[in-house]
């Protein structure tokens, strides 16, 4: 079903666009970045356990490969559209070229709630949509990765159909497996600690000693959790962070003025990442409503839960005393916030580059499949400080340097990487 | 708080080459501040620039402070290992199991990419800097040669060495010494140093031409030389050697020109430096991340001729006049004597290093210890620690009539430590009739079963054995290490025929020893008095090994040693002492 009131495909191509006029890309390279390369939409027919037949619709849009195969998630969401997958791949293709890793960006979905699908319905439809596709994605074409309600079950399942399409052994086909199934150490922790190696690197550049600061936190997961765990390694002081309330459907800020340590926090926390509000209360924490994360007195703020977050009426919430915005989520930031951020000087890591920490860890669980070979976790973890690092400080750099807001200066790195390998293969 | 000369390492960036970086945060111990007072004194003193002729740098390095190593103990749940009866080995292997800390793997990372010489992984205690005693030998240092293409490869090596050396603060010699020194286990806090190893290649083998160590205080002083003046030990390769207490060069850096006094030239060349250390820059002999020379080979002087690393350090023997002649112009055993260095003066070392040592005895107030490696093309001296000695004070006097008393057990004038000692009964004594250097490990063994019950009792003891205590070649005297013999208060090194090296002195661990304040004197071949081993075998019986024999007295010994002059007498009672 399509969303008419909100095209993410039109935002990434304004984007873009934007960056192909800072760029002064040629019209034969604009026209070629702007739309997907390749697009596969298919029907999967799946029969359900109570005997019939239901048909699910499937995506995979690849939007560029230009350098090196394609790599991005697959969605299983009930209002999944090509707008969105394809959106997500041009994404996928600038998050790539921002950490400078050999790979092109792809996106895939089914329309499905997986909620409403027994295991083995799910595992035929894992199944069903890598027949649809077997020819089209691959180690050396297009690699698919856990996103949206699907996990390393999922994962393995479409593994497991393809390698008996194709006849042999290829673990490089697809990312995000359970260690010891050919996952990568290191996984877990990748996107959080991949947000918090660019926020330290901000703060050496802007002179702040990471140890005097605080922060506050948007959203519980994964991505906030690691995010938190390394900033507190560091030195730094989580002072608040938001969680999702399931049973509440709404959320809270839980806030603790004099900072807050995540082992204790994590001990009343359950496996959804749902923090126990009345533990929490005992623990000293305050109950704040949802969005009072945006609003404190903070150094740092990390949205690292949905999109859409920040908007042009709650930029006005933010605290004069932060220094950086650290976008662990996909497009926490609307563009009229944006733009008020800008002006008001806040330091920017834009979500491509901040959360690039997890596909960077997908190529390097892709580059010891295809070795057949592991590395040790402090391999993983060392050389991910190392990519994310250099990219961080490419971004910086060069923003310093041409006077850019930093989501700009990422924009066109990412986007003249990418038409300069399109260029140099005579695409354009 | 950190010195203008020490800064936060920075990726991707040139660093000037008078700093030193530091990864992580915490103290940085005391072998790291050493280095970077002697990186200050570079930086600031103008006093080397009169011997343009030899550079004298502190070789590049990087440490790592000590927070790092709180949170690989927490992180990986080692503490457990610091209480437990776990073998050096089953440590080591724990620790190489644990992962290093997250903080600390971006920044190795690029280490290993920025640097491609050979490297040390060397500790730098937290003791060391607060209590300023010297820990030296008692930690480990991992030398790997870092040149594999890879650096995947390289960063690996690189972190097991680090944890080889973490490993090492929970060794059993390790905790020995805290316990003797009176240290809480949990006192101690590691920071490391990653320096590049002075040195050149040749071939398979990368080694300075030259290490040594410069004391401001002999303790041994002979002939003209005073204790004031000082003495230098040199070897050729990797200091290893002299840390080992092996065979080196030791001469006093007031008359350079001086030999050790030998017997003979037959002596001479017995008791001189016949192999070496080096950096293995080929295939490692074997795979041992919890081995410290798995990337350290020994290699003989034939090997050193043919690198061409000889020329500025050795004699020829000539048979004809039975006579060194400096150099090598001519074939024959060479004897490393270091001659065309310290008496044709070649370059100005021996008066930078004298320079250098009165320098640090100033700044620091204290008698200095300093290590150094030197390579000889170009020349450039290379600096790699500086700490402090220990040397007692209390005005004691034992005169030539004391050496010469009946009751004496033993006398002697090459003596170390000093003060009146009344408190021991027990003696251990390596049996005269069974002994033989081919049994010298097996000594030792026994001695750490005596040693741990007399310290399970509480009670000190006097230890008498034959050749270099501590030696690490068995076939110059018992191997020990300072856990093995860690409730001994004073101890005897006497001769026995068919051993030809030259006592403890000079060798890290001797040195250890007597900043512990353990007394120690040595009863050389020729000496005035002999040991009264007739008395020793009519005292009560407590134990009896294969190799050692534990006695008890009925009243304590009576133990003077005079600093000063180095006499010493041991009286077979206190109470003729009184």
């Amino acid at each position: 079903m399509e969303d008419t009131s909100y095209n993410p495909f039109m935002m990434a191509q304004k984007q873009f666009d934007n960056a192909a006029e800072l760029l002064e890309l040629d019209q034969s390279t604009r026209d070629l970045l702007r739309f997907p390369l390749r697009e596969y939409q298919f029907s999967i027919p799946i029969r359900m356990d109570d005997g019939q037949v239901k048909v699910f619709r499937g995506f995979r849009v690849q939007h560029n490969d230009a350098r090196g195969p394609g790599k991005g998630g697959i969605r299983f969401h009930p209002q999944e559209t090509i707008n969105t997958v394809r959106a997500l791949s041009m994404w996928m293709t600038w998050k790539c070229a921002v950490v400078d890793i050999p790979l092109g960006g792809a996106k895939g979905g089914v329309v499905c709630d997986p909620h409403d699908l027994s295991l083995l319905e799910q595992e035929r439809l894992c199944r069903g949509w890598v027949r649809q596709l077997a020819r089209n994605v691959g180690p050396l074409s297009d690699v698919p990765a856990p996103d949206v309600m699907t996990n390393s079950q999922h994962m393995l399942w479409m593994l497991d159909e393809y390698e008996a399409i194709h006849g042999a052994k290829y673990p490089g086909f697809i990312t995000g497996k359970p260690v010891g199934m050919g996952g990568s150490l290191g996984r877990t922790e990748a996107t959080g600690y991949g947000v918090m190696i660019t926020v330290r690197e901000a703060m050496k550049e802007l002179g702040i000693d990471l140890s005097k600061t605080t922060a506050s936190f948007q959203g519980f997961g994964n991505v906030s959790q690691f995010a938190i765990d390394l900033y507190q390694q560091m030195g730094g002081t989580p002072v608040c962070v938001s969680c999702w309330i399931q049973k509440e459907q709404k959320a809270y800020s839980f806030f603790k003025k004099d900072g807050f340590d995540l082992k204790q926090l994590l001990e009343i926390t359950d496996h959804f990442g749902e923090i126990d509000k009345a533990k929490a209360q005992d623990l000293g924490f305050e109950l704040l409503p949802a969005e009072a994360w945006l609003e404190q007195d903070v150094d740092l703020l990390v949205p690292a839960a949905l999109e859409n977050q920040i908007t042009g009426d709650s930029v006005n919430k933010i605290s004069q005393q932060v220094k950086i915005i650290a976008e662990g989520a996909n497009g926490p930031t609307t563009p009229e916030a944006d733009v008020v951020i800008n002006e008001r000087g806040i330091h920017v890591i834009p979500d491509f580059l901040a959360n690039a920490g997890g596909v960077t860890c997908s190529y390097f669980e892709q580059v010891q499949c295809n070795q057949n070979y592991y590395w040790a976790k402090e391999e993983t973890l060392g050389k991910l400080d190392q990519k994310m690092t250099s990219a961080y400080l490419d971004v910086s750099k060069f923003a310093t340097k041409n006077k850019l807001y930093m989501r700009d200066a990422a924009y066109m790195i990412s986007v003249d990487r990418v038409a300069k390998a399109c260029e140099a293969r005579g695409w354009v | 708080m950190l010195s203008p000369n020490l800064i936060p390492y920075r990726r991707n960036t040139n660093n000037p080459d008078n700093v030193i970086r530091i990864i992580g945060s915490g103290s940085i111990g005391g072998k790291a501040q050493g280095l970077v007072f002697l990186q200050h004194l570079l930086s600031s003193s103008e006093i080397f620039n009169s011997y343009p002729e030899i550079q004298v740098i502190v070789p590049s390095l990087v440490i790592i402070g000590t927070d790092v190593f709180d949170v690989f103990i927490e992180n990986n749940d080692l503490q457990k290992y610091m209480d437990s009866d776990h073998t050096d080995d089953q440590i080591a292997h724990a620790f190489q199991q644990a992962e290093l800390p997250f903080l600390i793997l971006g920044d190795l990372r690029a280490l290993v990419e920025e640097i491609r010489n050979p490297i040390a992984v060397r500790s730098s205690s937290l003791l060391e800097d607060a209590t300023y005693e010297p820990f030296a030998g008692i930690y480990t240092t991992k030398m790997i040669p870092n040149r594999q293409f890879d650096p995947d490869f390289r960063f690996k090596k690189l972190s097991e060495a680090i944890k080889f050396v973490y490993a090492s603060t929970f060794f059993k010699a390790a905790k020995s010494y805290r316990d003797a020194t009176g240290h809480d286990h949990q006192e101690e806090k590691m920071a490391l140093i990653i320096q590049h190893i002075h040195g050149t290649r040749h071939q398979a083998r990368f080694y300075p031409n030259m290490a040594g160590v410069a004391r401001s205080y002999n303790f041994y002083p002979v002939g003209r030389a005073k204790p004031e003046d000082g003495v230098v030990s040199l070897a050729l390769g990797l200091g290893k050697t002299i840390v080992d207490g092996s065979l080196c060069w030791t001469y006093s850096p007031a008359h350079p020109r001086i030999a050790p006094p030998y017997g003979s030239i037959n002596e001479l060349l017995k008791n001189s430096q016949t192999e070496f250390w080096a950096v293995n820059m080929g295939t490692p002999l074997i795979y041992d991340p919890i081995q410290e020379t798995e990337y350290l080979i020994k290699a003989d002087l034939s090997t050193a001729e043919r690198d061409g690393t000889l020329k500025e350090i050795c004699s020829t023997y000539d048979p004809q006049s039975d006579r060194l002649q400096i150099g090598m112009a001519h074939p024959g055993p060479r004897a490393l004597n270091f001659a065309p260095l310290l008496q044709l003066k070649k370059f100005s070392f021996n008066k930078i290093i004298k320079e250098l040592v009165r320098i640090c005895e100033e700044e620091l107030e204290n008698p200095v210890e300093i290590e150094f490696a030197m390579n000889f093309s170009p020349p450039s001296l290379g600096l790699l620690q500086v700490r402090p000695m220990v040397v007692s004070s209390d005005d004691i006097q034992v005169s030539e009539e004391d050496l010469l008393d009946q009751n004496a057990l033993a006398a002697s004038e090459n003596a170390l430590g000093n003060g009146l000692i009344d408190n021991i009964k027990d003696i251990v004594y390596v049996l005269p009739e069974t002994f033989e250097l081919e049994k010298t490990r097996e000594i030792a063994d026994e001695l750490e079963q005596i040693n741990q019950e007399l310290v399970n009792k509480g009670s000190p003891y006097m230890l008498i054995v034959f050749g270099r205590l501590g030696s690490s070649d068995p076939w110059l005297g018992i191997p020990v290490n300072w856990g093995q013999i860690s409730g001994t208060r004073v101890i005897i090194e006497t001769y026995q025929a068919g051993l030809s090296a030259d006592m403890s002195q000079g060798s890290h661990f001797f040195h250890n020893l007597t900043s512990l304040g353990v007394s120690y004197i040595s009863l050389p071949k020729g000496g005035k008095r002999e040991l009264d081993w007739d008395w020793l075998s009519e005292q009560k019986e407590i134990q009896r090994t294969s190799h050692l024999r534990h006695i008890e007295l009925k009243s304590p010994l009576g133990i003077k040693i005079d600093g000063k002059s180095g006499k010493a007498i041991v009286l077979k009672s206190r109470g003729d002492n009184d």
